[in-house]
This record gives structure tokens, C-alpha cells and sequence, in this order.
């Protein structure tokens, strides 16, 4: 390498080649910067077609996706409403089924005849029980499960349960027990109906998979910083567990643990789920321990408000008083269903009261008028004029002519709490749900009795 | 405006001056980049007209005559250039009609600053074709230059009626254009 110091670059001259080499270059620059220039200007503007299709496709998705999803909720609503017309007007016959397989089993049967109508009774319920967990169901899902939330005596509750399932589980030879802790013995805020069917339906599905043993229900109230407490619930069982894998699908609806249980057991399946949704729409949950043969323990939790001491449950009269008190009554029901008539008198007949039947509301007004009767059934929907009517039509006579009032009971399929609640603000006493039974229409007909006064002490 | 316009002038300017000639005028001139243009660079349009003025009074001619030879000097240049835009054109009238609609419109995809010309046109019931030229820019003579060099590549023996107007702060010039029967 021969390198030789730097020269000076030349201060003015400039060679032509070299000149036009430049001038070349820097034309062929500028060519070039125009067609980069325009691919960029290309390439940017099929981004931009691609996007807008691309937002195109993204608006298309999604619209159809919530077409989709509009369809696939009125479906669902459809359905619900549909499962809650049908459960409902199954309802009605079955009130005539259960009402005659009591005036049956009232009517003098021989032990073999007796036994085949316990069955007709029992399968009855059974259907109805079904019934009404799927409507239980259907208005979980359309969100319309209501709640009543009064004071309630957790002993209340203890009795009611071993009343209802003390007898079953020994009947099966299990032994059954109904604890209430010490901190328990008294009243909370909460729904007593729905409280029982979360414990009913635990109990029930205890005693149905346990074949020897103990079925337990253990009550306990905790109380909570915030004033609060959690109403604890336990169900212990000896049966034959239920295994981890099949422990989450148990609380869906329609599921229970395998398919054989539905073989061997009969259920709808519901009961989990209806129990799982009124324990979390409290606000609570449901959960469960058990491994395969160790039995199984459900704990339900429901946040309450602890209720005063002197609340009481509301006037009760045991089953048996309630029967011999009635004697004697004379009783109108307006009932325009000839099956629920003949029911409601065969109902009625071994109590010994005086009944008499009319066909509607505005036929029932006539009739109070005219005679003196210490009670009256009336049912809601009926053609010329409907039970509340004739109720307000009776409440504003008497009140009118300062007369004492006259015990009204409603009569009614539609059970649904805010109905109920209407009955009663329409001056009716109180409130019994179709298809009725013997049990629940006497200690309704004793408890309003109680409430004006009448019950003899 | 854009580069190309002042790189082409220089060099139509060289074509009959020479080199040293134009370098004098460009070195006299008051340019703001001392007459360095890029063919994709913008520059002031009074630079142009500035340059364009100079030479006229070097050669002793009329401004408006070498603003008008410029536009025959450039669209030889776009014949060069871009032939793309003359695919499928037999007529000169066809050609005018799409430099609004096809020529500007490529030109903003490049360049999407600047400020172009409109170039009106219609076709006259008696077959006549009249395009008017609006702009800021004084250049209806350079424009004239374009429309005679665009009726001559389509071999089109023509009649061109140039009426100037100003209309507000724009110069204008409606051109009326008849084929020879």
C-alpha cells in the first residue's frame, strides 16, 4: 500500500463527468423517492381497505352475534314461560286428583282399597312436588323468584322438619336428628318458605340415598361484626357418598350424579339447583363434603338479620285443635270449577261444618248478604265477577254498616308472593294455595279464625 | 411548487443558453436555496417566475411567450415521463378531460401537499371544447403551452381561443379549442 497524504479537494473547478455523474445520480435519487413514495402511498391504502373490511367483518360478527343472542333469550324466555303456563295449568286437574284421592280415602275403604289410594295420594304429591320444582325453576331463570322476608323462629323450623321427615327417615330405619344450637333459639329476618325448601330438599335427598344409618340436620346462627349473622345449615348423611369428580355437575340443573341415581331414584333432578340458586339469591351458598362411603355433609349458609325476641310466628293452632274447632261453621265458597267444588266438600265433610257453595264472586256477596256464615273460601279467578272484587264489595258493607268482619281466605293457584301479598291488601285473611290439602285448608281456616278473634279459647 | 417544474426550466433555460448563461441568472437571483432544486422538493413559485423573467430579459423575449414554450417543454416531459397516462388515448380533448380526474388524482397520492390547479372543462354543443384554468398562480401561459403540445401529440389541427380573467385572488383563463373540419 502506497498510501500518499490527502490531497485538497479542488476549490472550484468541477470536471464534467464528474458533473453528470452527480446530475445522474441525483435524478435516479429522485426516481426513486417518487416510486417509494407511491408503493408507500399503496401499501398504505390497501391497510386501509383492509381495515375498513376488517371493521366491516368485526361489525357483521357482532351484529349477528347479538342477533343470536336476542334469539336465543326470547327462546329461552319462550320456554320459561311456556314450562310456567304448563306446571300451572297441570296444577288444576291435579287439585281434582289429590282432592278425590282424599275424599276416597275418607269415604270408609277397606284396609286393601285404603292402601291403593295412599298410592294415588302419593304419587299426586310426588307429581306435584315435581310441578313445582319446575316452576321453581322456570323463575329462577327468568329472574323472577321472589322473596318474603319476615321474622321466623329457627325452632319453627327445626319442628317443621323433623314434623315432615323424622317419620320417613325411620320408616326407613334411620335414625334421625334435628339439632338447633344454642345460639339458634331465636328469630331472623329471612323467607321461611324458601328457608324450608332448601332444608326439605336436603333432607329429602339424605333420607332418599341413605340405606342405613343416620340422616342429621344441625342449625346454628353466627353472628357476624357487621350486626349480621350467618344462618348455618348442615345435613349429614351415612350414605354411600358422592365422589369429587361427580361433586360440581350434583348442583346443576337436571343433573344428578349419574344417570343410574334418576333409574333408582326418580327426582327431577332440580332440587340441587333450585336449593344452590335460593341459597346464593340470599346470598349464601351451598357446598359439600363427602367422599366415596364416608357418607355426605351439605352446609348451606344464608346471610340473616337477627329479628327482635318477642316477634313471634304467626298465630298457629296445631293440626288436631284446628280439626275439632271447626265444627260447627257455616262456611261459604265461591268456586266456579265443579271438580274443586266436589273437592272442597269432600275436603270439608269430616270436619263437620255447614257449606255452602256458590259459583262466583258477585253470587257469593248475594249470599253473605242473606245468611250468616263465619267464614268464607273464595277463589280468585272466576267468571262474573272475581274473588277480590267480592271481597272489596264484603269489606266496604262492613265497614259501612260497622259490622264485625267476616273471615276471608283466598283460594288460589296463583301463589306467587306479590299475588299473595295483594290478596291480603284487598282485605282477604289469608291465603291457601291450590291444589290444597285437607291439612293446609283446616289450619289456614283455623289460623284466620284466630287472627279475628274467634278462636275459642 | 414542485421540484420537477424549476428542475425542467433550468434545463429548457440551458437547452438554449447554455450552462454558464443560466448559472448567472441563478447566481443574480435571490433563491432562497441558491438554485439548488430536487425534482421532489417544493419551492416558491415566485422563484419560478423570477427565473422565468430573467431569462426573458437576457434573450429579449416576451415573458408570456417563453412561459408558453416552457409548457410545450414540459409536457414533452410527461410524454417522457409518464406514459402511462396516455394509454388508450387517440383524442387531445379525452387527454384534457383527465388531467382533473386522473392526473391530479395520482398527483396527490404522491404528494399529497400540494396545491394544484382546476382544470374545468366542457364540451360545447358545436363541437368546440373549453377547458378553464384556475389558480393562484399566474400560469395560464405556461398552461396554454401544455394545451397546444397536448393537441399537436394527438396530431389534432386545432384553433385555441385564450380569454384571460382574474376572479378574486385567482388568475384564470378560459380556453376554447376547435378541431379544423
Amino acid at each position: 500500500m502506497y498510501l500518499r497524504e490527502p490531497i485538497a479537494p479542488p476549490t472550484d473547478a468541477v470536471s464534467r463527468r464528474r458533473y453528470l455523474r452527480e446530475r445522474v445520480a441525483r435524478e435516479e435519487a429522485e426516481t426513486l423517492l417518487e416510486g417509494k413514495s407511491r408503493e408507500l402511498y399503496e401499501a398504505n391504502q390497501r391497510l386501509q381497505k383492509l381495515l375498513g373490511t376488517m371493521e366491516q367483518a368485526v361489525r357483521d360478527r357482532t351484529s349477528e352475534l347479538e342477533d343470536a343472542r336476542v334469539a336465543a333469550e326470547s327462546a329461552n324466555e319462550a320456554k320459561s314461560a311456556f314450562l310456567a303456563s304448563m306446571s300451572h295449568e297441570i296444577r288444576t286437574p291435579l287439585n281434582g286428583i289429590l282432592g278425590m284421592a282424599q275424599a276416597l280415602d275418607d269415604s270408609g275403604l277397606s284396609d286393601d282399597q285404603a292402601k291403593l289410594v295412599a298410592i294415588l295420594g302419593d304419587s299426586g304429591r310426588l307429581l306435584l312436588a315435581l310441578i313445582n320444582d319446575v316452576l321453581d325453576i322456570s323463575k329462577i331463570e327468568a329472574g323472577k323468584l321472589e322473596f318474603e322476608i319476615i321474622p321466623y323462629k329457627l325452632s319453627d323450623l327445626v319442628d317443621g322438619m323433623r314434623h315432615h321427615y323424622q317419620f320417613r327417615a325411620e320408616e326407613k330405619g334411620l335414625s334421625f336428628e334435628a339439632v338447633l344450637s344454642k345460639a339458634a333459639h331465636c328469630s331472623v329476618h329471612t323467607d321461611p318458605v324458601r328457608l324450608q325448601q332448601v332444608v326439605g330438599n336436603l333432607l329429602s335427598n339424605a333420607i332418599k340415598f341413605t340405606e342405613s344409618g343416620s340422616v342429621s340436620l344441625s342449625i346454628d346462627l353466627v353472628p357476624h361484626r357487621s350486626g349480621k349473622a350467618v344462618l348455618s345449615l348442615k345435613v349429614r348423611d351415612t350414605g354411600p357418598g358422592i365422589p369429587k369428580s361427580q361433586q360440581l355437575r350434583l348442583f346443576e340443573r337436571f343433573n344428578q350424579a349419574n344417570t343410574s341415581v334418576t333409574r333408582m331414584h326418580g327426582g327431577t333432578g332440580l332440587g340441587l339447583a333450585i336449593s344452590r340458586h335460593i341459597c346464593e339469591l340470599m346470598g349464601g351458598e351451598v357446598s359439600l363434603r363427602s367422599s366415596l362411603g364416608a357418607g355426605a355433609e351439605f352446609h348451606a349458609k344464608v346471610p340473616v338479620d337477627p329479628a327482635e325476641e318477642r316477634a313471634v310466628s304467626v298465630a298457629s293452632v296445631t293440626a288436631a285443635d284446628a280439626g275439632r274447632n271447626l265444627a260447627g261453621l257455616r262456611v261459604l265458597a265461591a268456586e266456579d270449577n265443579r271438580t274443586n267444588q266436589i273437592v272442597l266438600k269432600h275436603m270439608l265433610k269430616k270436619v263437620g261444618l255447614t257449606l255452602e257453595i256458590v259459583e262466583n264472586g258477585s253470587a257469593a256477596v248475594q249470599a253473605w248478604k242473606t245468611g250468616h256464615y263465619d267464614m268464607i273460601l273464595m277463589d280468585i279467578n272466576m267468571p262474573v265477577m272475581d274473588g277480590l272484587e267480592a271481597t272489596r264489595q264484603i269489606r266496604e258493607i262492613e265497614s259501612r254498616d260497622m259490622l264485625e268482619a267476616t273471615p276471608i281466605l283466598a283460594v288460589s293457584a296463583n301463589a306467587m308472593v306479590h299475588q299473595v301479598a295483594g290478596y291480603l291488601s284487598e282485605g282477604m285473611s289469608g291465603h291457601v294455595a291450590k291444589p290444597i290439602s285437607r291439612e293446609c285448608l283446616v289450619q289456614a281456616m283455623a289460623n284466620a279464625l284466630a287472627a279475628e278473634g274467634r278462636w275459642p279459647d | 411548487m414542485k421540484g420537477i417544474v424549476f428542475v425542467e426550466l433550468i434545463r429548457m433555460a440551458e437547452s438554449v443558453m447554455g450552462e454558464e448563461a443560466v448559472d448567472d441568472i441563478l447566481d443574480k437571483a435571490d433563491l432562497e436555496n441558491d438554485g439548488a432544486f430536487s425534482a421532489v422538493g417544493n419551492y416558491p413559485c415566485r422563484e419560478l417566475l423570477q427565473i422565468v423573467d430573467a431569462v426573458g430579459a437576457e434573450l429579449g423575449a416576451p415573458v408570456e411567450a417563453l412561459h408558453k414554450q416552457f409548457g410545450h417543454w414540459m409536457f414533452g416531459r410527461f410524454e417522457d415521463g409518464y406514459p402511462v397516462f396516455f394509454e388508450g388515448k387517440t383524442d387531445g380533448f379525452d387527454m384534457l378531460e383527465s388531467i382533473e380526474n386522473e392526473v391530479h388524482v395520482e398527483v396527490r397520492k404522491l404528494y399529497p401537499e400540494v396545491e394544484l390547479p382546476t382544470f374545468a372543462t366542457e364540451r360545447l354543443d358545436d363541437g368546440r371544447f373549453k377547458m378553464v384554468y384556475s389558480s393562484e398562480r399566474p400560469l395560464q401561459h405556461f398552461c396554454h403551452g401544455l394545451i397546444e403540445a397536448c393537441l399537436q401529440h394527438f396530431k389534432h389541427d386545432a384553433s385555441i381561443q385564450m380569454t384571460e380573467r382574474k376572479d378574486g385572488d385567482k388568475f384564470c383563463a378560459e380556453f376554447v379549442m376547435q378541431k379544423a373540419a
